[in-house]
């Protein structure tokens, strides 16, 4: 297992005995070479848990392991930077992950630079061929983000964080914020350098099609914790826990015939806040199977089958 | 065969920048029937949200401007209208929901008392009545509690309340259009799923036509009856929703499927990016705006733009591309019907 | 069928198409405009503002005239032109020379009898009222004929034409002979216009009819006189009567007789220095400040805050006497330093609180995250990513800092409790001016244009600045 979290808790104090279980003890593997897919709506704290993972914020509870060995719990600057030809991470927003008053080979440099082990003209060589990986031309490194479109900075996003050669990156929802023509570009990049850098990934979106298609292995979140997690087909075609099983059934397919075939009415309710969470299990108000002791009692993670867990009463 | 609600032809819509003159509507022409949901679809920049938005009138007219085009609402013009001959029809016979719930919303007024505002200013009711019939609205679209809710503010409901309690005010003086301006691209897809099939369930009751503005087919293969394709201003390929998926007849509206993961694709069939950006509306192309990016590109493309050619008289499918010429070059996966011994391109 | 009919048809009419394939893509990423950074990109912005760019030309005029003007324009603000006090602005004026004064016997008519003879009823005023002499500012000599039946004259003086017995003027003096027909004046003349009027007595009571006479003194100098103010040199030779320039004020002068322009630039050093430095000063540490708050955020950031809540709830007046007493600095002494210092202790937290703002704001961007990841110290990061992106607002406050600093300076100039005379300062020259508003508006006039323009220009450089730097390069498209 190169990447490794046991009961990784993260909370926020929002005020006064306000705590926020963004991410509520989530154990999770992903092999070597591997690409997991981690899905959720908005409030399951699947971008907080990416973030915590890789040090970004602290950790409230639980381990990380990394190649075996223990992950601080609090990074410090050092620390980053002993772990930044690791770990690393590509952002949601291509508008705000780069900083506006630097050029690109700034911007694209500016690992390799903190790391101090080349000279100024091998960085100039090194970006420039990053540059071309992506897809971009190697003289756009005198210019401004602001010049760019969405598509083109998250690749220059991308050659950031891949220059200084990293094992494991996280995929922040690299492509919520593009157009569905440049979504696809950005994933065939990260497919490429996934296979001829040999990385592992994890990667974070709420499209589950897009998901599907990208990961070996999905996981699914609600409320900070892990409902259910399997091989990626297995999961999307066959899903177990009912919060998945209403994820994909609410999901569209652009396939007209499919969509009239389907029938599905939706459950109403939404999801609750995850302030102040008590026991039992996070989706009992919404769920179609809820019984008396879905209130009551958290449910335990069940392995249904060699590699698919659950987290549902359903199944234990 | 039902008459059209809405009829628009040939809109053109420019505007005044500081960098120049941008032609963001090039000659867009379609109708709407009743009963019938049209889904207009495509990129960011394409024009779709300018198109719609200038039907409504709510396009500032001086950066922007209306250049050409007529546009017909049960036969009646409602381009260059006054604005108080605007005030009449805008929220009472089509009404309009936004993207961002949060933002369309006064954050100052009580829900209730927005949805009471639309009710007392066009139809004449006095407060009390205005604000039941508000409940009632709310309560068509399944807000649970909505006499509570109705006394809340627009920061304690969730962006699918929101969305909910936006289509219960543009329902209020019983539209025979609802436009609906990328309803859930900001929502989850569990309550995308709600919202859509809140929609089609009123679309039903309330015997209203639906224009759906979005850039996701599945939304589109979901929700639509009729599809509309706009490309760089211009409709590229128009047809009911099971011609533009299974017989598509545009290059673009091929890349565009490409380009999505759907359940059939293995990770063996890598996803098919358009490569490229769209074409800059300050001086638009003189051909066709798909030129620079299409894979079967040729070379009439540059410079001629191809008009709308009708490729099937009952359904009214139409494309622009020079590929519907009979003597075009066979594409594989393209519908080009005026190639006749060719059989039916791989469906879908 | 029939549709692909109707297609053929409609399609085939076009003819001449090219179906050979066409290579486009490879230019797709090309980005043809040329690289703009941020500050090039807020300098064309600016310069398409027009009402930025004038109050631009403006702040940068009033720059060379505070620095390099002292040297084009040579004048003493401190020296005193008794010639021409209170001078509107004007040509260059010219005098006479003439004699060093000595003392006019007068006129004494000898066959005239001194006392009446007999009172009349009715004293009718004297007649051929008329200078004896070229009329100067050294002297005004008047004669007139004499009135059977008076005693005596009296003379009067004024700046217009008297309506009525009762709008005669200052009166100057009473000749208690009626032979004693002249009159030298010598109080206060300036180059300007007086109605001398004389009015017949009979020793008792003045008559009611006077006679009046305009005369407009010519200015005049003596060559001692001008020797000592440098207009002309040991050798030069020069007869009376001959005409000389005088030191030529653009400006006007003030009530003393300084020059007006050499006033204002000294002044412009003065209220630029404090409505300068002080920003620059207090900005500077508001930065520092607020960037630390910021940046550390939590309780430090909580405490920092109150703190600076806490200095704006002081009172800024208050504060000014507070110093000025406790440097001990007694009235009639300058006051700049004091002031400075009361600026720059109570100007700070608005500087702080916006950048306090900002960093707080930029600290959530993604690219602060993407570069912890990458090993950058925080030191690394406040220098590299921060403060550069917090240099817009930096530059806009400075820019509405300096105006409010000078006109503060100003009004406390004015109102006594800032610069003190003879320091000028614009604020102090307003002061003086308000005396003599009604009669030399000049004096008012252009030390409040000079605040008024400089104010407005630096505001309206500061709103174009804002314009410029804040549509930030977020083209979305």
């Amino acid at each position: 297992m190169l990447v490794k979290t046991e009961n990784l808790k993260k909370h926020f104090q929002i005020g006064r005995g306000q705590n926020l279980h963004a991410v509520d003890g989530l154990s999770i593997e992903i092999a070597e070479n591997e690409i997991l897919g981690l899905v959720g709506e908005s409030g399951s704290g699947k971008s907080t848990f990416g973030k915590t993972l890789i040090g970004l914020h602290p950790a409230t509870s639980g381990k990380a392991y990394y190649k075996g060995e223990e992950l601080p719990q609090r990074f410090t600057a050092a620390d980053h930077l002993k772990y930044s030809r690791e770990l690393q991470m590509i952002f949601q927003d291509p508008y705000s992950s780069l900083n506006p008053r630097m050029t690109v080979l700034d911007i694209v440099g500016e690992g390799i630079s903190i790391q101090g082990q080349h000279t100024q003209s091998q960085v100039k060589e090194l970006v420039a061929e990053w540059l071309i990986k992506v897809g971009l031309n190697a003289d756009h490194m005198s210019r401004y983000p602001h010049e760019f479109s969405g598509g083109q900075r998250q690749r220059i996003g991308i050659a950031r964080a891949m220059i200084i050669e990293p094992r494991f990156v996280v995929c922040d929802e690299p492509i919520s914020a593009l157009d569905v023509s440049v979504q696809a570009q950005v994933i065939n990049l990260l497919d490429e350098l996934k296979s001829s850098m040999g990385l592992t990934m994890l990667f974070i979106a709420h499209d589950l099609s897009m998901v599907r298609y990208v990961s070996d292995r999905m996981a699914v979140m609600y409320l900070g914790t892990l409902v259910e997690m399997g091989p990626s087909d297995q999961v999307f075609f066959e899903p177990q826990h009912p919060y998945t099983k209403l994820l994909i059934e609410s999901n569209p397919e652009p396939d007209p015939r499919l969509e009239r075939e389907r029938g599905f009415v939706p459950i109403q309710g939404e999801i609750t806040s995850p302030v102040n969470v008590g026991a039992g299990c996070r989706f009992a108000d919404r769920c179609p199977s809820m019984s008396e002791q879905c209130q009551r009692e958290t449910p335990p993670i069940t392995q249904i089958a060699s590699d698919h867990v659950v987290s549902c009463h359903l199944f234990s | 065969m039902t008459d059209s609600i809405l009829e628009v032809t040939d809109l053109s819509v420019e505007f005044a920048t500081y960098g120049g003159r941008v032609k963001a509507v090039r000659g867009v022409s379609f109708d709407v029937k009743a009963g019938e949901t049209l889904a207009i679809v495509g990129e960011s920049g394409c024009g779709k949200s300018v198109t719609v938005q200038s039907l409504m009138g709510i396009i500032p007219m001086p950066p922007g401007e209306i250049t050409g085009g007529v546009a017909k609402l049960n036969g009646k013009d409602i381009l260059g209208l006054t604005s108080k001959e605007a005030n009449e029809f805008r929220g009472v016979k089509i009404g309009m929901i936004f993207q961002d719930p949060m933002t369309s919303l006064n954050p100052t007024m009580t829900i209730g008392d927005q949805i009471a505002e639309t009710l007392m200013v066009h139809r004449g009711m006095g407060k009390k009545d205005a604000f039941d019939r508000a409940i009632e609205l709310l309560e068509k679209t399944k807000i649970s509690e909505a006499s509570k809710r109705a006394k809340q503010y627009p920061f304690e409901f969730s962006g699918g309340m929101l969305q909910r309690a936006m289509i219960a005010q543009s329902l209020a003086c019983n539209p025979s259009l609802l436009i609906a301006d990328e309803p859930t691209t900001a929502l989850d897809v569990t309550i995308q799923a709600q919202i859509l099939e809140l929609m089609s369930e009123l679309q039903r009751t309330e015997n209203m036509s639906i224009i759906l503005i979005t850039h996701d087919l599945a939304v589109v293969a979901r929700m639509a009856d009729r599809v509309a394709v706009m490309y760089a201003g211009q409709i590229v390929e128009s047809g009911t929703v099971d011609e533009i998926f299974y017989e598509s007849a545009h290059p673009y509206t091929l890349g565009l499927r490409a380009a999505m993961p759907s359940n059939k694709t293995t990770r063996e069939k890598k996803l098919t990016p358009i490569l490229g950006s769209p074409p800059d509306l300050f001086h638009p192309p003189t051909g066709c705006g798909y030129f620079a990016r299409c894979p079967y590109a040729m070379k009439s493309c540059e410079k001629m733009l191809p008009p709308e050619c009708l490729l099937t008289a009952e359904s009214n499918h139409q494309s622009r591309c020079w590929l519907q010429h009979p003597d075009a070059p066979r594409v594989q996966e393209l519908f080009q019907p005026a190639r006749t011994q060719e059989e039916a391109p791989d469906a879908g | 069928m029939t549709d692909s009919t109707l297609l053929k048809t409609q399609l085939q009419a076009v003819s001449n198409l090219d179906f050979s394939p066409s290579d486009t893509v490879q230019s797709a990423e090309q980005i043809s405009r040329p690289s703009l950074s941020y500050w090039q990109d807020a300098w064309i912005r600016l310069k398409k503002n027009t009402r930025a760019i004038v109050s631009l030309y403006i702040v940068i005029g009033l720059a060379l005239f505070t620095l390099v003007g002292p040297i084009l324009w040579q004048v003493d603000p401190a020296l005193q032109d008794l010639n021409q006090l209170s001078q509107a602005p004007s040509l260059p004026k010219q005098a006479i020379f003439v004699e060093e004064h000595t003392r006019w016997e007068g006129i004494v008519l000898e066959n005239f009898p001194a006392e009446p003879e007999a009172f009349l009823d009715v004293l009718p005023a004297p007649t051929n009222l008329r200078t004896a002499e070229a009329a100067t500012t050294q002297a005004v000599r008047i004669v007139w004929d004499p009135v059977v039946g008076a005693g005596g004259y009296a003379v009067y003086r004024n700046q217009h034409l008297p309506e009525s017995i009762n709008d005669l003027g200052l009166p100057l003096g009473t000749k208690l002979a009626g032979n004693e027909v002249s009159y030298e004046d010598r109080l206060n003349i300036e180059g300007r216009d007086y109605y001398y009027s004389i009015v017949s007595t009979d020793g008792y009571d003045e008559s009611d009819s006077y006679i009046t006479l305009k005369v407009t003194p010519d200015l005049a100098i003596t060559k001692t006189e001008a020797l000592s103010r440098g207009l002309i040199t040991e050798e030069s030779i020069v007869a009376n009567g001959e005409t000389i320039d005088l030191e030529f004020h653009p400006f006007g002068t003030d009530y003393l007789g300084r020059d007006m322009l050499a006033r204002l630039m000294e002044g412009a050093r003065v209220s630029l220095f404090i409505g300068i430095v002080a920003p620059f000063l207090y900005v500077m540490f508001g930065i520092f400040y607020g960037g630390f708050a910021g940046y550390f955020g939590g309780n430090l950031d909580a405490i920092l805050m109150r703190f600076a809540d806490f200095v704006v709830a002081l009172p800024f007046l208050l504060f000014m006497i507070l110093f000025k007493i406790a440097f001990g600095i007694g009235p009639g002494e300058s006051g700049v330093l004091p002031m400075l210092i009361a600026l720059v202790l109570l100007g700070w937290p608005a500087t702080a609180r916006l950048v306090r703002g900002q960093v707080l704001q930029i600290r959530t961007q993604g690219y602060i995250e993407a570069a912890r990841l990458l090993g950058a110290k925080d030191h690394y990061l406040i220098i590299r990513h921060i403060i550069p992106n917090t240099m817009g607002v930096i530059l806009v406050t400075l820019t509405f800092a300096v105006p409010a600093a000078i006109f503060t300076e100003a009004f406390l100039s004015f109102i006594g409790m800032g610069v003190a005379p003879p320091t000028p300062s614009w604020g102090s020259m307003c002061n003086e001016g308000v005396k003599t508003m009604l009669s030399h508006p000049h004096e008012l006039f252009f030390p409040a244009l000079f605040i008024s323009t400089t104010v407005l220009a630096f505001n309206l450089l500061g709103d174009g600045l804002t314009e410029a730097l804040d549509s930030r390069m977020r083209s979305r498209e």
